[in-house]
């Protein structure tokens, strides 16, 4: 078995298992716990509805932060939209998703990939200055912030080195870029990136318990 | 060629691997101005889809001047419309085309009579002279 | 061991011009991939080149390697027999059976000993020797005795360098390589099925021409042919970089000559050299005409997966398996969270 057989099989295999099992761990681990007791007087009934409000208002800065947070919210975009579009609409991907799902969808052409892929890593080598730069993110950043920076990124460096070869074979470049979709599908669940399925769960959370309290959502 | 292959060069509209290939006659044409050195671009070597080979030779067009060389095969050396560049096509015996060369030079090598060449016809000559033909006018 | 005439004797003896020569010298550069520039280097070891004894033998194979190579434009087989190589032993080509065919390839082995090429096409069953024998002697024992004098070994096919169709899953003869038995000569892989014509007796030139063995690759294949990928010379890449893909065999994209990486093209990941050489005399290759690679020249190709299958599908088990490792989650959710509960407890004296 080559590095590229070895990738596309028991490594993304594992990694898929690791991934979907450790995704509804979490879920169903969170979502079963106990409500904790809150013996005041509800202001409000805090149902579904306050926490649809607060997943769509907390899109959005609030007014006296816009300008603040405008530069690493930009970034944060970018970062963001970059990497959904190349995991989602290079071509090569959507058959690999084709490839599971029974369907495809329309991608776009490789340029435009590379350009987005770049510009998802520029937007990320950004937002790590602006972490290391700052005193009090730098403060509050563990090793799960790094880390998961660092998973997220490898995927589309490895990715964006296949079309450059830099003196490698093909395969090998494939394998290894495989290999770090891999890893980042088994860290997902566990650490920060958990915000992938979790960041509207704990946003809804947020609105129901704001709600009951009477706080202005 | 098969009908399958017919439909393709129909439907074909894309002539993308023509392009770089004048781009580096273009480069080869000044440097035989400038340094006058002479460049051989190998067409086997390079990608081609159907009927692409055809419209890069469309492309350069024929020039003044065309040579057929009868040597292991027929050859046709011949001028491109753009002086400076030759289109060389060797056939083997059974008419098949072994080799197609883009030449850019003032005149392609195989053209040129080869010394080892000229120093074999000059005996063939000279013992023509010897045996045959002055033999004939001593007798006379 | 006897010295046989320079390719220069011979051509010179044929009448052949210096004209005809530089000719045969710039598409022997051009058959070796070798650049223009290097064709007065190639002219003047031509001349010297003494013509090689070559013995070739067919183990576990179907005849398509043989019948490839006497498809050979350039040159052609009969140029490249009489001119080019010695060719004392080859039993589908040869007009000698039996005895008198067995003693050409002893002869050729005494005369030419330590300077002769083995080319050998088919894999070699050790499973059991008699699946295959050649005049009652075993493929392995023939290969040993032939190859102990050689100056190299050259495997023709992917059968003879890989296993190829006999060695795939399950293997029921045991089919090895050469290369798997063949320990102490060079052994060249020139894999394919069939390998393209002109790479076979490029590799035979290159030896003729330079008295060397060509560079390897890490399958053992001249990186002069193996070197860069059949997508890397492509000639509908500049469709897979604009994300232009056939869908079907029979959509617009199939009919307007789109990459066919979706139909299950292997051409990223196989090292041959067919979308330049191409095959019938520079007709055509399975990519022009229409049909994704299927990855032939690449070890146990046979074995790769679905021929259309695309390259990116992964391949991590089924629907169930993966709905299995979600019922391990909702177990182990369940279990955190009736720990988590307990905790809660501990603090809240709820309950």
């Amino acid at each position: 078995m080559d590095l590229l057989e070895f990738a596309r099989g028991p490594a993304l295999q594992w990694a898929a298992y690791i991934l979907v099992a450790g995704t509804i761990w979490r879920l169903v681990g969170i979502l079963l716990l106990k409500e904790k007791p809150d013996f005041s007087e509800p202001r409000a009934r805090g149902g579904l509805g306050a926490a649809l409000k607060v997943i769509y208002t907390r899109s959005f800065t609030a007014t006296p932060f816009k300008k603040a947070t405008l530069y690493p919210k930009m970034l944060a975009y970018v970062q963001h939209l970059g990497l959904f579009a190349v995991v989602l609409l290079f071509v090569p991907h959507i058959v690999f998703f084709e490839g599971f799902l029974g369907f495809g969808w329309p991608g776009l052409p490789n340029n435009a990939i590379y350009l987005l892929g770049v510009a998802m890593v520029v937007a990320s080598i950004a937002l790590l200055v602006r972490r290391l730069t700052s005193p009090v993110l730098k403060l509050i950043s563990n090793f799960d912030d790094y880390f998961s920076w660092f998973v997220s990124v490898l995927p589309i460096v490895t990715g964006l080195i296949i079309p450059l070869r830099l003196g490698l074979r093909y395969e090998t470049l494939l394998a290894i870029h495989i290999l770090s979709v891999a890893l980042l599908m088994i860290w997902l669940p566990f650490g920060k990136l958990g915000h992938a399925f979790l960041v509207f769960v704990t946003r809804g959370t947020t609105g129901m318990v704001f709600e009951r309290r009477g706080a202005k959502t | 060629m098969s009908t399958g292959n017919d439909n393709a060069a129909r439907t074909y509209p894309f002539y993308g691997n023509v392009r770089p290939i004048l781009a580096e006659v273009l480069h080869a044409i000044d440097r035989l101005l400038e340094t006058g050195e002479p460049t051989t671009i190998d067409l086997a070597s390079l990608p081609f889809g159907p009927g692409e080979l055809e419209h890069l030779e469309a492309t350069l067009g024929t020039g003044e001047l065309s040579a057929k060389l009868d040597a292991l095969g027929a050859s046709r050396i011949s001028e491109t419309a753009y002086p400076g560049v030759w289109w060389l096509e060797h056939r083997n015996a059974h008419d098949e085309v072994v080799g197609r060369f883009l030449e850019v030079t003032r005149t392609p090598e195989i053209l040129s009579s080869q010394d080892a060449d000229i120093v074999a016809g000059r005996a063939r000559l000279n013992d023509r002279i010897d045996r045959h033909e002055l033999s004939r006018e001593e007798s006379t | 061991m006897k010295k046989s005439p320079t390719v220069g004797e011979i051509l010179q003896a044929k009448g052949v011009s210096r004209r005809g020569f530089l000719k045969y010298c710039a598409t022997t550069a051009s058959i070796l991939a070798l650049p223009p520039s290097m064709i007065p280097r190639i002219a003047e070891a031509i001349e010297q080149a003494r013509r090689p004894s070559v013995i070739w033998l067919s183990f576990q194979e179907c005849t398509g390697c043989t019948e490839s190579l006497t498809r050979s434009a350039s040159p052609t087989v009969e140029g490249l027999i009489f001119d080019a190589i010695s060719l004392d032993y080859h039993h589908t080509l040869q007009a000698a059976a039996g005895d008198q065919a067995e003693a050409a390839r002893h002869a050729a082995m005494e005369e030419n000993d330590g300077g002769y090429l083995v080319l050998v096409d088919g894999s070699i069953p050790m499973g059991n020797p008699g699946y295959s024998t050649i005049a009652g002697i075993s493929n392995v024992d023939m290969l040993k005795e032939t190859a102990a004098g050689a100056a190299a070994v050259v495997a023709i096919g992917s059968c003879a360098a890989f296993g190829g169709i006999p060695g795939a899953d399950p293997n029921p003869t045991g089919a090895m390589s050469v290369r798997d038995l063949i320990k102490d000569k060079p052994v060249i892989n020139v894999p394919g099925c069939p390998p393209i014509p002109t790479v076979m007796t490029a590799v035979l030139a290159q030896f003729l021409t330079f008295d060397t063995l060509p560079e390897l690759d890490k399958h053992g294949r001249p990186m002069a042919f193996y070197g860069t990928t059949i997508h890397d010379r492509c000639y509908r890449r500049p469709f897979y970089e604009q994300g232009k893909f056939a869908e079907t065999f029979d959509d617009k994209g199939a009919k307007a000559g789109w990459c066919l990486y979706k139909l299950g093209c292997k051409g990223p990941i196989t090292y041959n050299a067919c979308a330049t050489a191409k095959w019938n005399s520079g007709t055509s290759f399975p990519i022009e005409a229409g049909h994704p690679c299927l990855g032939c020249s690449e070890p146990n190709f046979w074995d790769k997966g679905g021929f259309y299958e695309p390259l990116s599908t992964g391949q991590f088990g089924s629907g169930a398996q993966l709905a299995g490792a979600a019922a391990a989650g909702v177990a182990l959710g369940a279990l955190a969270a009736a720990a988590g509960r307990r905790r809660q407890a501990k603090f809240t004296q709820e309950g």
